[in-house]
């Protein structure tokens, strides 16, 4: 019987129409993977550039995308449903980002301890394509907290509260991250005589 | 009301945040394939843990089969006069117990081709 009602829930052209909230709901009720292939199709742009912007590498960025969805995959009944799903991604995407920070971390610990020389730890935000832009250049003038802040904020378009939810800070210093980082911004590159348009 | 006060405040920007939305804008990354291996690689790890719990009872059960009728044997030796009492005899019931364990074990197999099948 589960079996004929699983071939009418994976029908991928009930998913496209249906809203992220539904379409979690049905990837937990019933581990639809094909429900989470309709909102991984939806959100993977975001969640990559959000990485590729955050890490300055595409390819580990986007290897780290996978494996933001995968920990999404598994956490996806601690999803409310009370913010939008997009910001509690960001907040899966980031908390991998994180995550796998610290694991170079240690891994580099372990190296300087068996004698190898490598400075992953105190490596900062570097590009790794050809073309530098003007946003590669003010990004590497912020930490990561402010990057993370500063990107989901003018690039995801997240509101402070959904900032605040996705990095568990509160809203006043999300606020605050965000004014220093404009400020930092600002004061490196000038652009208080910039004209907008 | 409160909440969208605040929401028409953070709407209110100046030139340079608008600047700044302007730089961080970038185009939509296409696809090409990123869901859809991303789905094999979910349904790749969903395939390792529903097997492996089976496939452990499995192992563990083919290993305790010789040691459990062992056990069973010299059990049924030290209670000897109670089992002779009851409606089996006590060497059928000995003889039984791998044909038992090996009916369990096709059980569960079957079971979990049944799910699998469903996937």
């Amino acid at each position: 019987m589960a079996f004929f009602g699983q071939r009418l829930i994976n029908n991928p052209a009930t998913h496209s129409a249906a809203t992220d909230q539904y379409l979690v709901a049905l990837a937990v009720s019933s581990q639809d993977t094909a429900a989470f292939g309709e909102l991984i199709r939806r959100h993977q742009s975001q969640v990559r550039n959000f990485l590729r912007k955050l890490s300055g590498d595409t390819s580990s960025a986007d290897d780290l995308a996978q494996d933001c969805f995968l920990h999404a995959w598994n956490k996806l009944q601690t999803f409310t449903g009370r913010g939008s799903f997009i910001g509690w991604l960001l907040k899966v995407a980031y908390t991998t980002f994180l995550q796998s920070k610290r694991r170079s971390k240690r891994y580099a610990e372990i190296l300087d301890e068996a004698g190898y020389v490598e400075d992953v730890q105190n490596k900062s935000y570097t590009v790794q394509s050809d073309e530098v832009t003007d946003l590669d250049k003010f990004l590497a003038v912020l930490n990561e907290e402010e990057r993370a802040i500063m990107i989901m904020s003018y690039a995801c378009g997240l509101s402070h509260r959904e900032i605040g939810v996705a990095t568990d800070l509160p809203v006043g210093t999300v606020k605050s991250i965000i004014f220093r980082g404009k400020n930092k911004i600002r004061t490196s590159f000038d652009i208080k005589d910039h004209k907008h348009g | 009301m409160i909440s969208k006060i605040i929401n028409m405040a953070e709407k209110i920007q100046d030139a340079e945040d608008r600047l700044l939305e302007s730089m961080f804008q970038t185009e939509s990354i296409l696809d090409d394939g990123f869901s859809a291996r991303t789905v094999r690689r979910i349904r790749r790890q969903m395939w390792v843990r529903r097997l492996a719990l089976p496939l452990a009872m499995i192992v563990g059960a083919a290993i305790a089969v010789k040691p459990a009728s062992q056990l069973l044997s010299v059990g049924s030796q030290l209670f000897g006069p109670v089992a002779t009492d009851s409606m089996f005899p006590q060497s059928a019931l000995t003889a039984q117990l791998p044909i038992v364990i090996v009916g369990g074990m096709a059980i569960a197999l079957v079971m979990v081709t049944f799910r699998l099948f469903e996937e």
